[in-house]
């Protein structure tokens, strides 16, 4: 009986197609060790922020004037800023926001992005060639971080509304990543079979060419929190984000940037952290990208 | 965009956040490169370098006419080319400028001004009674709108004696008069040039001073040579140059890689790193203005005086000066610094007491105690709002803290449009500057909308009297009803700061802060 049933799991294994492609995708993932490496920092941030409140010694906010620029210590890992915080509790709290940043703006750039990009690839004519596009076209020649800093400083300064710019600004990405997928999509056979057996419109784009573009949004949307964070620290940098005494890299590399000579560890852990973090991102995302392209070998 | 290209981006900007940070690693020392970028990208000095004195500025100067400047910035120019009818020596006694003696008659109300002989102004002119008498006919002249007048606003008649005396009559009594001339309203400008349609004084200064304007170029540096006809001694050097440089940091390493040789103003962190550097000679003198908070209190809940007392209480003073100012500051609880005549001595700084400031929240009976304080974008700004935040907050206030350009902050002033700001004072020789135009009611810097009849009466007998000895003891009231009062919560007074480098000697370190360069040698 027991050898019946292991026998017959094997099988279904070796005989479902889909188990079949994911195992070589993981395998291919799994090869590929940068991207695996950039996993498991990324995991291991995300654990670090969703954990804060327990991983952190101090609180991120609390000042003690007697401990004022200390250098790294056992009390202290990474080391005191100018109002006798501790740094390292602070970086930990920052994951928090630099991870909320990344997914909520590229979350907003996808509930925007992606009906736009789908509904103007399916439908094209006009609107799509002449206003969607050159609209896209006219967003995507500005610099992202010019455009988020203007969009920022209509919207006031402070995390949301930072947030809100990333957003808008790493919109057209996806609009033309996913118009561009439809595009290709809508004059294949499948399409023209719902169509022809009278699906509607929305069943279409909803049910069957959305399905087959989620992959590239995958890899794009992984790519986008990078890019995000970035823009999110160097808006808080900047004065424009995330606004004081809440931690963010960004503001503790401001803070920093005065202090290089005497006290230059206020600016390098958030510093290492952004980069760290951002290129982690950016690997694990390249890697998923290897791991969805049938074409790799 | 091609995805590749988009993560070559990626990788571009993180590898130029690396830089930063291996930047932030390999600091120290006399080889690190600073942080700053356009400054320096010129030579600094254009000019013979044996022979050339360059002096670091916290901003660039607008305008270069003494009569209409209001940015303590520019009067540091104006010591290079323009004087002053009266000086100040060190302990801001007066002491002879353009004039080199005056009365003062008993009623306090005539001055006879005896001025030197033989200066020159740049452009060949003569300086004398007939100029002075011009001067002060521009400075009171409504076309021009001098900030300035009110330091002459009083003069009821002048006239000229003789071709070096020069008598003033006042319509009454008027104790700042003679500081008031010590600063921008006692410079001398040429007539010659000010009548002259084709020069603006506003760019190309026309004085009398030890140096004579040579070239300017907006938002860099400004140019002076030594001027050869010059009455008083010659200075040490020929060249002199004034370099702008906004950023603090900046500005300091200029100093220390020897590109300036004195700066006019420091960040008070960098304060032991300046101390401990053995090529840098670093002057400090008490400073003569106050810094605080302005508290709007025509709002809530700064209209209820026991909430204003309790931010008395509630500020660690010590704690401000130590952290941020790494005890370049005295803690404050008056307009007046502890080194003025006009200082109470037995208005001690308390120390925080949080239940004493919570006991008088709780009478005031306010319940709503949000606010939000309006600083300008510094670091040292930033710093200090998170500490008053913290210990605001920890007392009961909500403070929501708002960072605004420092000119965007003074228009929020002028309309009323503000809860909390942060804004002080560089501070005037005599007391009257300190105080009057601040807490008057309806004055020009009381914002805060307070008014007190006893403490206007106080402040008016303040400046009409003479006697020094009276003054003092009318200040000393003024300082007590104000910190009942408390519409101004005084946290502390700047210590002046001035690093040069081991080969300039002769600083003369006069509290208003101002670099005298004819003082100034070079070994």
């Amino acid at each position: 009986m027991e050898q019946t049933e292991n026998l017959s799991v094997q099988t279904t294994k070796v005989q479902n197609p889909r188990l079949r492609m994911l195992k070589t995708m993981l395998e291919r993932l799994w090869q590929n060790k940068l991207a695996v490496f950039g996993g498991v920092v990324t995991f291991l941030l995300i654990f670090t922020a969703l954990f804060a409140t327990w991983l952190a010694p101090h609180d991120p906010t609390e000042q003690n004037y007697s401990a004022v620029l200390q250098a790294p210590s056992s009390e202290y890992w990474f080391g005191t800023d100018n109002l006798g915080r501790d740094i390292f509790s602070r970086v930990i709290y920052g994951a928090q926001v630099s991870l909320q940043a990344g997914l909520i703006s590229v979350g907003i750039a996808l509930i925007i992005g992606v009906p736009i990009g789908l509904i103007s690839g399916y439908y094209r004519g006009f609107i799509d060639e002449y206003i969607i596009m050159r609209m896209t076209d006219a967003m995507l020649s500005i610099p992202a971080l010019v455009l988020a800093l203007a969009l920022a400083a209509v919207l006031g300064a402070g995390l949301t509304n930072a947030m809100i710019a990333i957003g808008l600004v790493l919109t057209p990405n996806f609009v033309r990543l996913i118009r561009g997928e439809v595009l290709a999509h809508r004059e294949k056979e499948y399409v023209e079979a719902g169509k022809a057996s009278g699906i509607s419109d929305f069943s279409i784009i909803l049910k069957h060419i959305l399905p087959n573009t989620i992959a590239p949004i995958m890899v794009q949307a992984t790519l986008a929190i990078a890019a995000a964070i970035i823009v999110e620290a160097s808006l808080s940098y900047l004065g424009l984000g995330t606004q004081p005494p809440n931690p963010s890299w960004g503001s503790m590399l401001a803070t920093g940037q005065g202090y290089l000579d005497s006290a230059p560890w206020i600016a390098l852990f958030p510093g290492a952290l952004i980069f760290i973090t951002v290129i982690s991102i950016n690997l694990f995302g390249d890697g998923i990208r290897d791991m969805l392209d049938p074409k790799m070998k | 965009m091609d995805d590749r290209m988009y993560s070559k981006k990626l990788l571009t900007t993180l590898l130029l956040t690396l830089l930063i940070v291996l930047a932030a690693c390999g600091g120290g020392g006399q080889d690190s490169e600073s942080a700053g970028g356009e400054d320096e990208a010129e030579d600094l000095t254009n000019n013979d370098a044996e022979d050339t004195l360059v002096v670091g500025l916290d901003d660039d100067p607008p305008l270069l006419d003494p009569h209409l400047s209001t940015a303590q910035v520019e009067s540091q120019i104006f010591k290079a080319n323009y004087e002053t009818l009266i000086n100040v020596d060190e302990n801001l006694d007066p002491i002879p400028g353009l004039a080199k003696d005056w009365d003062v008659s008993e009623d306090g109300l005539t001055y006879t001004f005896y001025l030197q002989e033989g200066v020159t102004f740049h452009d060949g002119a003569d300086f004398n009674a007939e100029a002075v008498k011009y001067n002060f006919e521009r400075i009171l002249d409504e076309d021009l709108g001098s900030p300035n007048a009110s330091d002459l606003r009083l003069i009821e008649e002048m006239s000229v004696e003789d071709e070096y005396t020069f008598v003033v009559e006042l319509e009454e009594t008027f104790a700042p008069f003679l500081s008031g001339l010590s600063h921008r309203a006692g410079q001398i400008v040429s007539p010659k040039a000010a009548e002259d349609e084709e020069i603006d004084l506003s760019n190309e200064p026309v004085g009398t001073g030890p140096f004579q304007f040579v070239d300017r170029t907006a938002q860099s540096h400004l140019e002076f040579e030594r001027f050869d006809d010059y009455w008083g001694e010659s200075p040490d050097y020929k060249y002199l140059e004034y370099h702008a440089f906004s950023n603090e940091d900046t500005r300091i390493t200029n100093l220390v890689s020897g590109d300036l040789d004195i700066v006019n103003r420091i960040a008070h962190k960098d304060i032991e790193q300046l101390e401990e550097n053995p090529e840098i000679n670093m002057s400090e003198e008490d400073g003569i203005g106050f810094q605080g908070l302005m508290l709007n209190t025509d709002r809530e809940p700064f209209d209820n005086q026991k909430v204003r007392q309790a931010m008395n209480y509630a500020v660690d003073r010590d704690a401000i000066t130590e952290v941020v100012f790494h005890n370049g500051a005295e803690p404050a609880v008056s307009p007046f610094a502890p080194s003025s005549w006009a200082n109470n001595p037995d208005l001690e700084v308390p120390d925080r007491e949080v239940e004493k400031a919570q006991e008088l929240l709780e009478e005031s009976g306010v319940e709503d105690l949000s606010f939000t304080l309006t600083v300008s974008p510094s670091p040292a700004e930033q710093q200090l709002s998170e500490m008053l935040k913290s210990m605001l907050d920890d007392v009961g206030f909500e403070v929501e803290i708002e960072q605004v350009e420092f000119g965007a902050i003074l228009d929020r002033m002028y309309e009323g449009d503000y809860d909390v700001a942060r804004l002080g004072w560089s501070g005037r020789v005599d007391p009257d500057g300190n105080a009057y135009s601040w807490f008057h009611t309806d004055e020009t810097y009381n914002f805060t909308g307070s008014s007190n009849e006893q403490l206007d009466e106080l402040l008016v007998d303040a400046r009409t009297t003479v006697d020094q000895n009276e003054r003092q003891e009318m200040y000393r009231q003024a300082a007590e009803i104000l910190w009942d009062e408390a519409p101004y919560i005084f946290l502390y007074h700047e210590n002046d700061y001035k690093p040069m480098k081991d080969n300039v000697q002769g600083f003369n370190h006069v509290p208003d802060g101002l670099i005298r360069p004819a003082d100034l040698t070079l070994e």
